[in-house]
């Protein structure tokens, strides 16, 4: 009986102090929802976490990048896959990695390592209207918020440092930061205070087959 | 009749004709290269063939020395298209691409459409510049946008680019300062072209006097365009030049020049403008008895995309030809517009073409005037990655004055049906 009462404790001290979910929503200046921004929280007290051999997709697709932004965590590889029936040749001069890389149709790239946090831009030097984002952070914490805006995150209790990164995001990066207290506040809103650059998705929306012979 | 003989001796400065230098050393020098970069690296092949069943126009073709406008003369099977592109990228921005062609109508039945070196150095800035050198397209379609350039939409061309395919091709060099409008954050794309060249000095010759025609043979690099022996054009005491050309000679040594732009409103809507002038010098003669032709022309392609499926584009050419001392002078004008769509693997294209050769010259026994107009309607089914089906039904009706030469008639009404199918890998 003692050692059920025991597991019990455990089980339940093991529930409460196990995450709750916290809302993030983010708003431009005009209340209206943003989506696919990255949203990332970084723990003050961090535990090692291990995502030795973790890789992620940046996939090429009717000659665009998949996903336009793809938000990974510190140490993960990424993999380049072609699903064109076309060659392209990736690049990034982004200081957070700076590489090149041919992708042949039908042939498999090695995944390659982001160990430096931040932005790395995207583009293919065949086709220039090509335009990706790999965000890395430092946290296992992070996630992209969706068509309305909203993101859902499961974390433990804890002090959180709070981060949003949008590349159409003209404000100061530092100044939308929030320390937050979990589970004190699981309900936090983000509201931009300067316009957000053009949107010039629509390059994503009409499809570049048949536009150039190249 | 000795007399415009002897006047073409004195008023031509007959050039020792550097006989296809330029489109014979291409081959071997793409050869080498393709020998010397091949070894471990991964040369991209791609390649593609149509076999057709065509039911022929009555009027024969150019091909046999006819007065036709459509590349068939009977009902028959045949190769349509077959060619092998290789190509490779560098990682130091350098990349090369050759097409290699047979085809089964004409005088060169393998020979190489096109073959160039490229240069693009990786850049992150919102103003870029790349340069291309060898044997290539200027970019003026928006037609000829497959491999190989042809067109994804018919498979009997307009008749813009199938002079463009039959006559024209640079050899020389092209730079292009760009700028993607993704990386400025605008949804406008923006190309300069500039492009200097030497040869296709006879351009113009074989719409001076077969006029424009509808089909998808590009002349190979050492290629020759017959037509049909008109009595005007091979009397030793008329104009006394063969019932043939070929494009790609270098006869005056004069460089020629195209100046194009680009503009572009995300990948929804395209204009490109091209002016082009070969700068020949239309005294020249070659001991083939081939001319120089001046030719300028004006290129307006435009294309709007109303979503991933169904798009209008069309072209409009307008220039000038001369030959000697203004024996054959023409203006030609040319346009078509085409509505294409894709439904699931379907594409149906549908397209009309209008085009038009007026001449201001000095012999009017040699009547260059010709007109005409077209429809063609195409349909063609993806089976798989690979293997396509294909149909097409053309009919045009145009007039040439110069049939009259033939005891033909001056306006004839043509079609051809087309079952096409295609392998590509």
């Amino acid at each position: 009986m003692s050692k059920l009462l025991f597991v019990l404790c455990i089980l339940l001290t093991a529930f409460f102090a196990q995450s709750k979910p916290i809302s993030v929503s983010v708003l431009t200046k005009l209340n209206m929802p943003l989506g696919n921004v990255v949203v990332y929280l970084t723990p003050k007290n961090p535990r090692p976490s291990n995502i030795a051999n973790k890789v992620e997709i940046m996939d090429q697709v009717n000659t665009q990048f998949l996903p336009h932004i793809l938000a990974i965590q510190k140490d993960s590889q990424v993999r380049f896959p072609n699903s064109d029936s076309i060659k392209h040749h990736v690049y990034s001069f982004s200081q957070a990695k700076t590489f090149e890389l041919q992708l042949y149709k039908e042939l498999h790239a090695d995944p390659l390592l982001f160990s430096s946090i931040g932005s790395v831009e995207l583009g293919c030097n065949i086709h220039d209207w090509m335009l990706g984002y790999i965000f890395v952070v430092d946290t296992p914490y992070f996630g992209k918020t969706d068509i309305k805006g909203h993101l859902m995150l499961d974390l433990p209790d804890g002090e959180y440092q709070l981060d949003v990164w949008h590349p159409r995001i003209q404000d100061k990066l530092s100044a939308l930061s929030r320390q937050l207290v979990l589970p004190v506040e699981s309900d936090i809103k983000i509201i931009l205070g300067a316009s957000l650059l053009p949107d010039v998705n629509q390059y994503e929306e009409i499809s570049g087959e048949f536009s150039d012979y190249e | 009749m000795k007399k415009y003989q002897v006047n073409f001796l004195i008023m031509n400065k007959i050039l020792k004709c550097k006989t296809a230098l330029y489109s014979q050393t291409l081959p071997l020098f793409f050869l080498s290269l393709l020998t010397i970069t091949s070894d471990g690296l991964a040369v991209e092949v791609k390649g593609l063939v149509q076999l057709n069943y065509v039911k022929a126009s009555d009027q024969s073709s150019w091909f046999e020395e006819d007065t036709g406008i459509l590349a068939y003369s009977k009902n028959s099977a045949n190769v349509q298209q077959a060619f092998i592109e290789l190509s490779d990228n560098f990682s130091n921005g350098l990349s090369y691409d050759v097409v290699a062609n047979y085809y089964q109508l004409g005088e060169q039945n393998v020979g190489l459409s096109q073959a160039q070196i490229s240069y693009k150095p990786l850049s992150n800035s919102k103003l870029r510049w790349r340069a291309r050198v060898g044997f290539f397209y200027p970019k003026l379609s928006l037609e000829n946008v497959d491999t190989g350039w042809l067109s994804p939409f018919t498979y009997t061309q307009s008749a813009i680019n199938s002079w463009v395919g039959e006559e024209l091709r640079t050899a020389g060099l092209e730079v292009t300062l760009y700028s993607p409008g993704r990386t400025r954050n605008s949804p406008i794309s923006w190309e300069f072209h500039g492009s200097l060249f030497k040869a296709n000095d006879p351009l113009g010759t074989v719409i001076s006097w077969r006029g424009f025609a509808m089909h998808d043979r590009q002349s190979l690099n050492n290629d020759r365009v017959p037509f049909a022996p008109y009595p005007s054009v091979i009397g030793k005491d008329r104009i006394f030049h063969p019932n043939y050309v070929e494009p790609y000679h270098e006869l005056d040594g004069n460089i020629g020049f195209y100046l194009g732009t680009h503009i572009e409103y995300y990948k929804q809507s395209t204009l490109r403008y091209y002016y082009y002038d070969n700068q020949a010098d239309p005294l020249v003669v070659s001991h083939e008895r081939l001319y120089a032709w001046r030719t300028k022309f004006h290129s307006l392609a435009l294309q709007h995309k109303f979503d991933g499926n169904t798009r209008v584009l069309g072209q409009w050419l307008s220039g000038s030809s001369v030959m000697g001392n203004r024996f054959v002078y023409i203006n030609f004008d040319a346009w078509y517009v085409m509505l294409s769509h894709k439904y699931k693997a379907h594409r149906i294209s549908l397209r009309f073409d209008k085009f038009k050769v007026r001449e201001d010259d000095i012999f009017p026994w040699d009547p260059n005037n010709s007109d005409g107009h077209g429809v063609t309607l195409a349909w063609r089914y993806d089976l798989n990655k690979n293997w396509q089906i294909g149909a097409e039904q053309h009919i045009n009706k145009n007039s040439a004055d110069i049939r009259a030469s033939l005891g033909q008639n001056v306006e004839i009404d043509q079609q051809q049906s087309l079952a096409v199918l295609q392998y590509r890998w």
